[in-house]
């Protein structure tokens, strides 16, 4: 069973002039960390979000651990733990405070939601800061404060949206090396991000999505080699979509 | 809450604010002019009996100070105009010379019918009557019409008091002349006074039913105002909460979005219950300090609890609906104050709405403060029992659960977590 399958999914935004997805179709396997790669407007976070369930496909199919996108979105929440790109958190709320709402949320008892957090806390570095407000913190903190809020629940599936934009270097290494012990946990990670450099480094595949249609997947390495002229998974990237600048609006 | 402490101080002391001001302000027009007391210029070029007559009941009346003489000499009538001209007084009124000698005569001339009719001889001194002769009555310019009418009223009926006690001077001197009656001028008098006009209570409450004043009217009517306002900071907080992202975590959790509103929903409640009744405490406990009478509660105070609950209810739902169809705070905050202002004033916020055109009456029941107000008024004007408020609360309650309902389904519709 893949921990994702994608079938063939379609969604057009009202209004918008060309499709985000247009007969979008991947596959993520079980235990392994897997880089959704594309340029802007490619549909990386419509599809992050039609996973979530945060939006509805105009067609197509998704599971996620066998279970439908669509029809089994409830259980499916509990399987997965989700990343936004924005700090999904309450800023006048300390980092703790913030970590016990969602957790009760969750149905977690105090007891639990308190031994999960301290073990988060002390791994991605803010077990001296658990007890102040996220408005207070720096942007890596943020980010690393967003990414325990996702794990309360030990999701089985972890999906990041650009979790390390705009940090600084020491709390990008601090995320990276994360993410990697988490995969050793039998566990499955769908990351998005624009640094090549860093999903070459960390992920075991990436597939490349630009205009909402799937490119090609694979291990950056095969990527790399098999990919006329190209050194780098950037290489490979540029190759695929071009060097047209994308810029978009909404 | 104790993150933001002056926050919520402000969402208390605004409205006392308000209520209070709110009160003082309408205290006057609220009063029926009979309860207040006017400065009053008079100007007597007659010196008759008459003129003595309507001075003396003027001056003992409750509801004027007469000043008759400036310096120890007597007002002008240009005086008089003069001073009511530069706004120094409100009123003024001139006898003119000779109204009691044509009262007179028109009192002897009825008088003498009277005799013809019943066979009496004795006649009265008369002349020939010169026409009507008036008691000039002035107002300062800027006197509204809804000031002069009630005043023109209280004086006529002071000079028609007065030459009905001339005409009965003059019945009671024919009856002297002759033996047919016994009557003296008394008991003339009091047999005049013999029918009259009492308000009588409505209902077997007697004292206990209150006549609408402005403490009663501004009280409730502000403190809803002021619960209704929560839509502001209601809405803000749900697009600040969709803004920072904190909205979309709790839509990532399974099941998190109903009880989160659900939570929204009982702590503004709470909150808003709380604001009204301090602001009904100020109304029967502060309002005294300030020279107004007390808020009466009614016969059944218990009842604005449920009453409150239910309006507090009612605005966090316009809350939530206001926060959530909109997309961004420029736009949610203008059309949340303003929303609420405009339903104020079609709900008798302002001004009561029996007194409102008939066009903006039936209007008012699109206004949740209308059912809002009414039972409240129910409840401290009308001493209602819990049958006479349920009406305006269910529709209040219909009115919250709708834009509840709405929210939620806009919420989905829109893909903006609540």
């Amino acid at each position: 069973m893949f921990a994702i399958e994608i079938k063939d999914i379609r969604k057009k935004y009202k209004g918008a002039e060309a499709s985000a997805l247009d007969g979008f179709s991947f596959l993520v396997k079980q235990q392994q960390i897997v880089g959704l790669l594309g340029p802007n407007g490619a549909g990386k976070t419509t599809t992050i979000s039609i996973l979530c369930g945060i939006i509805q496909p105009d067609s197509g199919a998704a599971f996620i651990l066998g279970k439908d996108c669509m029809k089994q979105i409830q259980q499916i929440r509990y399987l997965i733990g989700m990343v936004p790109q924005q700090i999904a958190l309450f800023g006048n709320l300390t980092a703790m405070e913030n970590f016990t709402y969602i957790g009760r949320l969750y149905g977690l008892s105090t007891a639990t939601i308190n031994t999960r957090t301290r073990h988060l806390l002390e791994r991605l570095g803010l077990d001296n800061q658990a007890h102040k407000r996220i408005n207070a913190y720096s942007g890596g903190m943020k980010r690393r404060a967003n990414i325990i809020a996702s794990l309360l629940h030990e999701p089985e599936i972890l999906i990041l949206d650009e979790p390390t934009a705009g940090v600084d270097v020491q709390s990008r290494a601090m995320i990276l090396d994360f993410l990697k012990e988490y995969r050793r946990q039998n566990k499955t990670i769908l990351y998005t991000s624009h640094l090549m450099d860093e999903a070459e480094q960390i992920c075991d595949e990436v597939a490349i999505i630009d205009e909402g249609r799937f490119v090609i997947s694979g291990a950056p390495k095969e990527l790399v080699k098999n990919t006329v002229n190209c050194k780098r998974l950037e290489d490979v990237f540029l190759h695929y979509t071009g060097r047209t600048v994308r810029d978009t609006t909404e | 809450m104790r993150r933001d402490i002056s926050g919520l101080i402000l969402l208390l002391v605004m409205p006392a604010a308000l209520i209070i001001v709110m009160a003082l302000i309408q205290d006057a027009p609220f009063k029926d002019y009979k309860e207040l007391k006017f400065d009053l210029l008079l100007a007597d070029n007659d010196h008759g009996s008459l003129a003595a007559q309507i001075t003396n009941g003027l001056k003992h009346s409750k509801n004027f100070y007469v000043t008759d003489s400036l310096d120890g000499k007597p007002i002008t009538e240009a005086q008089l105009k003069q001073l009511l001209n530069k706004g120094d007084y409100k009123i003024g009124i001139v006898i003119p010379s000779g109204v009691t000698a044509e009262m007179v005569n028109a009192a002897n001339i009825v008088v003498n019918d009277i005799a013809k009719r019943t066979g009496i001889t004795t006649t009265m001194p008369t002349r020939e009557l010169r026409g009507q002769m008036y008691i000039h009555l002035y107002f300062d310019p800027v006197s509204k019409p809804s000031f002069r009418t009630p005043i023109a009223a209280a004086l006529d009926k002071y000079i028609t008091y007065s030459s009905t006690n001339i005409l009965m001077e003059r019945l009671s001197m024919l009856s002297k002349d002759t033996t047919t009656t016994t009557t003296d001028k008394a008991d003339l008098s009091k047999i005049m006074q013999g029918i009259g006009l009492k308000e009588e209570p409505l209902n077997d409450k007697g004292d206990l039913m209150l006549h609408i004043n402005s403490v009663q009217h501004n009280v409730p009517a502000w403190a809803i105002f002021g619960m209704f306002f929560i839509v502001v900071p209601i809405a803000g907080h749900l697009l600040r909460e969709r803004e920072d992202g904190s909205a979309f975590r709790i839509a990532l959790i399974p099941g998190a979005t109903f009880y989160v509103t659900l939570g929204k929903i009982v702590f503004y409640t709470l909150i808003c219950t709380v604001q009204f009744m301090i602001m009904l405490s100020i109304g029967l406990w502060a309002m005294p300090v300030w020279g107004l009478p007390a808020l009466y509660p009614g016969l059944h105070p218990l009842l604005l609890l449920p009453v409150a609950v239910c309006i507090a209810f009612t605005a966090t739902a316009y809350g939530l609906f206001t926060g959530t169809i909109f997309k961004t705070i420029t736009q949610a905050l203008p059309f949340g104050s303003v929303s609420v202002v405009i339903l104020s004033a079609i709900g008798g916020i302002w001004i009561p709405v029996e007194i409102l055109p008939e066009s903006m009456q039936r209007l008012a029941i699109i206004s949740p403060m209308h059912w809002s107000l009414d039972a409240v008024n129910q409840v401290i004007l009308r001493n209602g029992d819990l049958s006479s408020v349920l009406p305006s609360l269910a529709i209040l309650f219909a009115i919250g659960v709708l834009l509840w309902v709405a929210s939620l389904i806009i919420s989905k519709r829109q893909n903006r977590p609540i």
